[in-house]
């Protein structure tokens, strides 16, 4: 027996959260373009998407945040911190492969600093999660040691039932278990059967991916200008991707006063790098690519011991020109560590 | 014998006698339906060459990728007319060196893809000229219609609206031939010309400014419109700037290697007292 939420209930949950003062959050196609977005109603879900466009990411780590207000009199400075905007949150029909993601960069945002603006967004964010019953071409999950119905990183997972009337609720986490609380009464038991999660083969072998690597050698191979030739350096890759969470400071204002904000920045721009000087040590999209593959697969897990990929495999869907993070990896695994 | 299998042996024969060091052009991506730029060296890689109707990125950015050019030697490429148009933009503009590139010209018609005649830019001059002078009759896209029937308040909803979702990665700038600024305005902060972040007002100025920038120079060729992963219809801004330049000023861009930059250039008869 286990407790069944049937699809035709969802609307009623979704009234129940936001009652509750919960702000509800899910997957919403509007035209040509699908995200994770705020809805009124459970008629705005489409839940029917391999996953949305853009990642989950924005909604912990905002593309754009202000941090401190500053004005620069004659004889101080004035600071005004910013602090996170409190606000209760349920994100309803997040994928697997996204909630690995938050989970994944939690020990980055929590190491030396421990950035309020995203743990408070964690604290007070439940994720319910639903297994993925289909995928893409893209889809690389099963790759990075992950499946199409990972727990990391969700309060709730729900499993598709066969017949397609709704879902087998399974509670991770107190959090989750305290959203469900609100739902109690539209639950149900049952016993109808999960439907098969969906097939993802492996398309690279990381422990060799990794291996190779972990050799210094091959830091300068030959490689690794090869693979990133048609890199055209924008950051659809770095921007779209679940776990990427480099980022720059930018005042704005005048001389006396102005916002310093943290941005999103990424290692694919020539810029993120370049000194004061005009020197640049990774002068080259191959460095730059390189260091993208390095940091997610080398030193990230060197550091976290976790891979900085969740294999969404939004970097390939999306570039264009054709790259990501499959190919690259397909291509190391042939090679001699 | 198709026309892949036509160019291939082309490809083979510029690569074997030493004519060109280097031929850009295609080969299969990661789903049937995609295809990937293909940097030739060696007659061998010519192998994976594929001409199809797949075929629709614009290649020429390429050419101006750091000391591509810089030894002198020639360098094949693949092109439709708008990327024809597109290097000669980039000779006019001085950033490379038209004599140096072989172009292996093809055109897609709709299920068909056509050969052209011509080994460099000049050779399509006659091609061109017959696209510009159809270009007021040109199928323009709907959507266009439908934002000009806006009034002004409407239109700037409307691109608020979609740039509202823009991230700024810069894909747009990335893909397109025109932006080759080693150092582009949006990464200029001495001083800071316009707002680096993703809000509001930082991508309307990122969006607006690119239009600008293109005025004129833009050719159509969709390369931002696809690379945009929020899918923001980017060639629109730009195809109606174009419709605007050629109405006001006669500019067709990418006619010649030797066309003026029309927003870039003045002569004395021009009817703003206030240049001269």
């Amino acid at each position: 027996m286990t407790r069944i939420l049937l699809s035709d209930k969802l609307d009623n949950c979704v009234a129940r959260w936001r009652k509750a003062g919960l702000t509800v959050i899910g997957p919403v196609k509007k035209e040509t373009f699908s995200s994770y977005a705020t809805v009124e109603n459970a008629a705005e879900f489409d839940l029917g998407l391999v996953m949305p466009d853009r990642s989950i990411k924005g909604l912990f780590f905002p593309q754009t945040e202000p941090m401190v207000h500053y004005s620069i009199k004659k004889q101080a400075i004035e600071t005004r911190d910013f602090t996170p905007p409190s606000e209760k949150r349920i994100i309803f029909g997040a994928r697997p492969c996204d909630a690995s993601g938050l989970a994944i960069d939690d020990p980055l945002f929590g190491w030396d600093y421990k950035d309020d603006f995203w743990f408070q967004r964690r604290n007070e964010t439940v994720i319910v999660t639903i297994a993925c019953t289909k995928a893409d071409d893209f889809c690389m999950c099963t790759s990075l040691k992950l499946a199409p119905d990972s727990t990391k990183g969700s309060d709730i997972l729900l499993r598709p039932l066969q017949n397609n009337r709704g879902w087998q609720v399974e509670e991770l986490t107190d959090r989750g278990r305290e959203a469900f609380k609100e739902i109690a009464d539209l639950l149900q038991d049952g016993s109808e059967p999960a439907a098969a999660v969906a097939v993802v083969p492996e398309k690279f072998n990381l422990d060799a991916c990794v291996a190779w690597l972990q050799n210094p050698e091959n830091f300068d191979s030959t490689f690794w200008k090869e693979i990133s030739m048609r890199c055209i350096g924008c950051a659809s890759c770095t921007f779209l991707c679940p776990t990427c969470h480099c980022f720059d400071f930018q005042d704005e204002g005048d001389t006396f006063t102005g916002i310093r904000r943290k941005n999103w920045d990424s290692c694919s721009f020539a810029l993120f790098t370049m000194h004061t000087s005009g020197h640049n040590p990774r002068a080259t999209q191959s460095a730059r690519w390189r260091q993208r593959i390095m940091h997610k697969f080398n030193y990230f897990p060197g550091k976290f011991n976790v891979n900085s990929c969740s294999g969404c495999g939004r970097c390939s869907r999306q570039c264009p020109v054709d790259m990501g993070i499959t190919e690259t990896l397909q291509a190391i695994s042939t090679l001699q560590p | 014998m198709t026309i892949q299998e036509k160019y291939k042996a082309r490809v083979k024969e510029l690569l074997s006698t030493g004519a060109v060091k280097m031929v850009i052009g295609y080969k299969p991506g990661s789903t049937a339906e995609r295809r990937r730029p293909l940097f030739m060296r060696s007659p061998e890689e010519a192998d994976q060459l594929v001409l199809d109707t797949a075929c629709i990125a614009n290649l020429a950015g390429y050419l101006v990728a750091e000391g591509l050019l810089s030894d002198d030697k020639r360098v094949g490429i693949f092109l439709k007319p708008d990327g024809i148009r597109s290097i000669n933009i980039l000779a006019a503009e001085a950033q490379l060196n038209i004599d140096q590139i072989v172009v292996l010209g093809f055109d897609i018609d709709g299920q068909e893809v056509n050969a052209l005649e011509g080994e460099s830019a000049g050779d399509f001059s006659a091609l061109i000229e017959s696209i510009k002078d159809h270009a007021p009759e040109a199928p323009r896209n709907p959507l266009i219609e439908q934002i000009e029937q806006m009034n002004p308040i409407q239109r700037f909803d409307f691109w608020q609206t979609e740039f509202s979702r823009c991230i700024k990665c810069y894909a747009c700038r990335q893909a397109c031939p025109m932006c080759y600024c080693r150092r582009c305005i949006v990464d200029s902060n001495q001083p800071q010309w316009i707002n680096t972040s993703s809000h509001t007002l930082g991508n309307l100025e990122w969006n607006i400014i690119r239009a600008f920038h293109l005025s004129g120079r833009c050719v159509g060729c969709g390369n931002c419109d696809r690379a945009c992963p929020v899918n923001i219809p980017l060639r629109l801004i730009n195809a109606r700037m174009g419709q605007e330049v050629l109405g006001a000023f006669d500019h067709f861009a990418g006619m010649s290697e030797t066309q003026e930059p029309v927003l870039a250039s003045f002569k004395k008869d021009d009817s703003e007292t206030f240049i001269l």
